[in-house]
């Protein structure tokens, strides 16, 4: 089976703007769109250049627009796509390119920093000094938005962070509802501040795009709207 | 990023959501634009009652009238997405998911243009009569 690949090309060094490039090569329907960037940059043009590791959907380094929609190119077989058509690939938006399909994801990890997504408990441990025990219910509060890869699938995906990447975004927000969820973390009051702030949950128009992208199908604009309703009632129930 | 990022997104991002989302955004500013017409228009009456006279003129020209049709849709819209975007995210977030928020969003569609049709076919009979007296 033949495969185009329309693919945003773009060297600083070079290019005033960016470009797209057409690749037309061999592959399987059961290739992923990493396997055919992988062929190309093999094959046809070494100067290709895009971010992956693990190629296994764990390490989230491959997110990128696949015609129009961002996902990851190690999670989308071909043949879930429509191969007779140009498939367009794009790096994802909303931060600012590096080389090709590469951004620079600086902004993002500092969102995510902002929402201090870490355990916070000072108090001194339990009596044997092992663990602070959890029921499975209270566990399963959050378990939905433990399965974050910090990809920036969603958080590139978002109209709101587009216009203007101050906004924390949705991945931030999913970290956050990780710990201000978690019955034994203690510093939820302090994230719901920052999260009710400007730059914090309000700024969510509810577009869903976030949810739509996330390769970990978590229910991102779900958790968004229970930090919106956390920061109103607040209760944490 | 910026305007032009944003512009980009809402172009060219595939996707349902994102549909529901720029339409919102469009038929918001049609209905802004709109009232900023009408308050200025509004205004004359007091300090201009000639130039309102022409207001109401070049209101009933055809052009105008189509507009008005448009003002509908997008009165129509805004309101029923505003509606349900306000009934997921407040009343019941249980209800976020994939599915359910793609079927409402064709809902929403669905019942824009149930409710959009008839007032658009008189408001359009009368366009038409308006032109052929
Ligand atoms: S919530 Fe999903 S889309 Fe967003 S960064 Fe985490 S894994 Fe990626
Ligand atoms: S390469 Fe690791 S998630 Fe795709």
């Amino acid at each position: 089976m033949q495969v185009t690949l329309k693919i945003l090309r773009y060297n600083p060094e070079k290019d005033a703007q960016p470009h797209y490039e057409r690749y037309t090569l061999d592959a399987e329907p059961t290739d992923r769109i990493l396997d055919v960037l992988e062929k190309i940059k093999a094959h046809e043009d070494g100067t290709l250049t895009f971010r992956r590791s693990c190629a296994h959907g764990i390490c989230g380094s491959c997110a990128m627009r696949i015609n129009g929609r961002n996902r990851l190119a190690c999670k989308t077989l071909l043949q879930t796509l429509d191969t007779s058509k140009e498939i367009t690939v794009e790096p994802i938006l909303g931060l600012p390119r590096v080389k090709d399909l590469v951004v620079d994801m600086t902004t993002f990890f500092d969102n995510y920093k902002k929402v201090m997504p870490y355990f916070v408990n000072d108090e001194p441990l339990p009596e044997d000094g092992r663990e602070r025990l959890q029921s499975p219910e209270e566990r399963e509060r959050f378990d939905d938005t433990t399965k974050c890869i910090l990809c920036g699938a969603c958080t590139t995906a978002c109209p709101t962070f587009w216009a203007d990447n101050s906004y924390v975004g949705p991945s931030a927000i999913v970290n956050a509802h990780r710990f201000i969820f978690d019955s034994r973390d203690r510093a939820a009051a302090e994230r719901l501040k920052i999260l009710a702030g400007e730059s914090g949950v309000f700024r969510c128009r509810t577009a869903f795009n976030c949810t739509e992208a996330c390769p970990r199908e978590i229910d991102i604009t779900k958790a968004i709207a229970e930090v919106k309703r956390a920061i109103i009632t607040g209760r944490l129930d | 990023m910026s305007f032009k990022t944003a512009s980009e997104g809402y172009v060219k991002y595939q996707g349902l959501g994102n549909w529901a989302f720029v339409l919102h955004r469009l038929t918001g500013l049609g209905v802004i634009l709109f009232l900023a017409i009408h308050v200025v228009d509004t205004a004359f009456v007091y300090f201009a009652p000639d130039l309102y006279k022409e207001a109401i003129a070049l209101y009933r020209s055809p052009l105008f009238g189509l507009g008005e049709i448009l003002l509908v849709l997008s009165i129509i819209y805004h309101g029923l997405n505003g509606l349900r975007v306000i009934y997921f995210d407040m009343v019941n977030p249980n209800m976020w998911t994939i599915e359910i928020n793609r079927k409402s969003v064709i809902w929403t569609w669905i019942i824009t243009l149930v409710l959009w049709l008839p007032a658009a076919v008189v408001m359009g009979s009368h366009i038409l009569e308006h032109l052929g007296g």
